[in-house]
């Protein structure tokens, strides 16, 4: 017990000390958006000065200029690293997840499958990057003419559904093969992905709005109501991504200091659930409805702040829409 | 048989009785208690059901709608045809404007749930039946005559259909000004339909109000875009041949022509999520400006978006909603359809997350035409993110009926 919760407030209190303020009860703060549009007169003159980038006649406008995209290479390189070190634990547990298939150990092969699961989660990979790969080992059936019996059906989820509903541990064995193939073609492809700045900064709300859609409303993992751990390693995901990004926020407007409170929050509010029932992620309906509201809002919370984060660091302006006439003049 | 029975018996013989003949419920002699409706001329709008067309097709929106698929538990086929002719009489009768005057028998349960009063305005009420491919499987005798475009609706690249709330026997799309008017309908037309059809899936839906200082304005969806705004022209009657009514003879049986297929689509809206992108992503995923309309670079919502002087998606983005969905080139104009859909709000799923999005509705002359390939095309927008398809189906709405006697779907049952 003790030794538990002893790394816990350690961790607690670091995240205090760097960034708030030391209060044990961290306020919430609302991140102010870049553009204001207090003070417009009208929806066209907020657009107008959005465009020409000026600040309006009240002061308030657009305090940031853009960001080069330069900017954000050391920060993806970083991610890459990190991506591909996630990648090869993957391989790891795939490969036990096949000994315990192997020697019949069905309680050993969920406990390997939810590791496999979680690690490719904390890759965070989201939005096309991994595009096929992405489909063949995360999938799941409900856009499949057959469904669950749709031979195009592979991957973790395939696996996860026989795991769960009693298919014989030797009939997942060629699915189990096929992953670990894929997780091989996985761990070479993340290492040299190519990500442009917006899509990497979209990752860092992106990937916790995929957890909150589908991993907490149960889609994502159905057989094995696995949605409170993977949102749990979504927030690990997350967390790696805004590490990356962290240089670039600091200072840049006041969008770092509400994410880090609700990081903080948010993790205590999964902790505190974790601890509820034994040190273990409970599938999603053992949690009680309480422990749901809390989660739900606390990622709520923590997505109102993230989702600043792209505008905060744009690397253009927004580009002037040419009008159809003047197209027209041009063509 | 008691007295009592009988009775009942002819009563509700006399309320499923083909429409405008006297009821124990229809007389309007004397005045109820809320027998003139005294509001303005909304309630008073009337909408004939009769016509080579069904009504609440090619009608105006109202606000209101309920959608409501059922599944054919009738023994036989004669019996689900005397189900499907007290349907239509029943909508006709709601429709055209009655009186719900108790009758005699005070004992009996009156023929009318009474939640709209003694006078049952019309209120633009309209009724519009439509089957589904599986009517037409060997329960009833009807798979020669299924309509040859009719299909079970296949799940998309992005879909995530649940199968509870997907597909049916029979579509009933209720639309009406008020709010207790669709209610009531439905209700109401469940009562001859017990022990024939059995309710399967449900969804409300409503239009957004006229907020635009232009009258023509098109009405918002609930990601806050005008939605609807380059539909076919419904007044131009040779457009409406080429592009929503079924042609008789076309390949298609007889009892077709004038019929139209109807393509539900029941769309979850990711709204919360929607709500945390920026403004400029928004307006390029679908491809017009959020507050006017119109298309990027324009300035009116019913503006011509120009592709042609944009062939690089400088101003409207290649995979913008708009442009995937209506390339607006000679080669597609055949694909468009008439959007008639509603947005909907139910609740909230398992991670606190706020159930609305749209009940799409399209009519179509051919489904694999029009719908399927424009939502092929639409499988790579980004906006997919955003939704999830997780009902509705595909239906063929018959011709109308064509006189009081007459009913929907009359042809598909003449031996």
């Amino acid at each position: 017990m003790v030794s538990r919760s002893l790394p816990l407030l350690a961790l607690a209190g670091a995240a205090l000390a760097a960034g708030c303020g030391g209060a044990a009860h961290p306020q919430r703060t609302v991140a102010r958006a870049p553009y204001g549009t207090a003070g417009f007169r009208s929806y066209a003159q907020a657009r107008a000065a959005m465009a020409a980038a000026v600040r309006a006649e009240d002061g308030t406008g657009p305090e940031l200029g853009p960001l080069p995209a330069r900017a954000f290479a050391r920060p993806v390189a970083r991610y890459r690293a990190y991506a591909g070190r996630q990648a090869d634990a993957m391989e790891r547990d795939v490969a036990a997840l096949g000994r315990a298939l192997a020697s019949g150990d069905r309680v050993g092969a969920r406990a390997a499958w939810s590791r496999a699961y979680g690690r490719y989660l904390r890759i965070g990979a989201a939005y096309g990057a991994l595009g096929d790969l992405d489909v063949a080992i995360d999938g799941t059936p409900g856009h499949l003419t057959r469904g669950v019996r749709d031979p195009r059906f592979s991957g973790l989820h395939r696996i996860e559904r026989g795991l769960w509903r009693g298919a014989t541990l030797a009939s997942l064995a060629p699915w189990t093969a096929r992953l670990a193939r894929d997780v091989r073609t996985l761990r070479r492809v993340v290492r040299r992905v190519e990500i442009a700045p917006l899509d990497y900064a979209t990752r860092a709300h992106e990937i916790l709005e995929d957890a909150q859609r589908d991993m907490l409303s149960g889609r994502a993992a159905p057989w094995s109501g696995a949605g409170l751990q993977a949102t749990a390693d979504s927030l690990a995901a997350t967390r790696a991504v805004i590490d990356t990004l962290r240089p670039l926020l600091d200072g840049r407007g006041d969008t770092l200091p509400p994410i880090d409170t609700e990081l903080l929050l948010f993790g205590r509010a999964l902790e505190r659930v974790r601890r509820a029932h034994g040190g273990r992620w409970p599938a999603l309906d053992a949690m009680t409805r309480v422990e749901h509201e809390h989660v739900d809002g606390a990622l709520g919370a923590l997505l109102e702040a993230l989702a600043a984060v792209p505008g905060t660091l744009e690397t253009r302006l927004p580009p002037k829409i040419p009008s159809i006439a003047s197209q027209e003049r041009r063509g | 048989m008691s007295l009592d029975r009988r009775a009942f018996l002819l009563r509700s013989a006399a309320v499923l009785g083909t429409g405008g003949v006297a009821s124990a419920t229809t007389l309007a002699a004397g005045a109820g208690a809320d027998a003139a409706p005294s509001a303005g001329p909304g309630l008073a709008t009337r909408i004939p059901f009769d016509g080579p067309h069904q009504a609440g097709i090619l009608t105006p929106k109202p606000a209101h709608a309920t959608f409501a698929a059922l599944d054919a538990i009738a023994p036989d086929r004669a019996q689900l045809a005397v189900a499907l002719q007290a349907l239509s009489a029943r909508a006709r009768q709601l429709s055209q404007g009655a009186s719900a005057l108790p009758s005699n028998d005070v004992d009996a349960p009156p023929a009318d749930s009474g939640t709209l009063g003694t006078a049952i305005a019309p209120d633009a009420l309209t009724v519009t039946i439509a089957f589904g491919a599986s009517l037409f499987d060997d329960r009833y005798g009807l798979a020669k005559r299924r309509p040859a475009r009719l299909t079970r609706m296949e799940p998309f690249a992005n879909d995530d259909l649940d199968p509870a709330r997907t597909h049916g026997d029979v579509l009933l799309q209720i639309c009406a000004g008020q709010r207790d008017t669709v209610v009531h309908t439905l209700r109401e037309l469940m009562r001859p339909l017990r022990g024939a059809l059995a309710l399967r899936w449900t969804i409300d839906g409503f239009e957004s109000a006229a907020r635009s200082p232009d009258p023509a304005g098109s009405r918002r969806n609930l990601f806050g875009f005008r939605d609807g705004t380059a539909n076919p022209e419904v007044a131009d009657r040779a457009l409406m041949d080429r592009l929503i009514w079924v042609q008789a003879g076309g390949g298609e049986p007889d009892w077709t022509g004038g019929g139209s297929y109807v393509v539900v689509r029941t769309i979850r809206m990711h709204v919360e999520f929607w709500d945390r992108v920026g403004l400029r992503e928004q307006e390029n995923m679908i491809g017009r400006a959020r507050d006017t309309g119109a298309p990027l670079g324009g300035a009116g919502e019913h503006q011509d978006p120009r592709y042609d002087v944009d062939p690089k998606g400088e101003r409207i983005p290649l995979d913008a909603h708009i442009r995937l969905a209506n390339p607006r080139t000679p080669k597609t104009a055949g694909q468009r359809m008439l959007r008639r859909g509603y947005n909907y709000h139910r609740g909230f799923d398992a991670a606190g997350q706020l159930d609305q999005g749209l009940v799409f509705v399209a009519f179509n002359q051919d489904p694999e035409r029009q719908f399927a390939t424009v939502q092929r095309r639409l499988d790579a927008e980004p906006m997919v993110d955003y939704v999830t398809p997780v009902g509705g189906g595909y239906f063929f709405a018959p011709p109308g009926s064509k006189r009081a006697g007459d009913w929907v779907g009359s042809g598909l049952f003449a031996a």
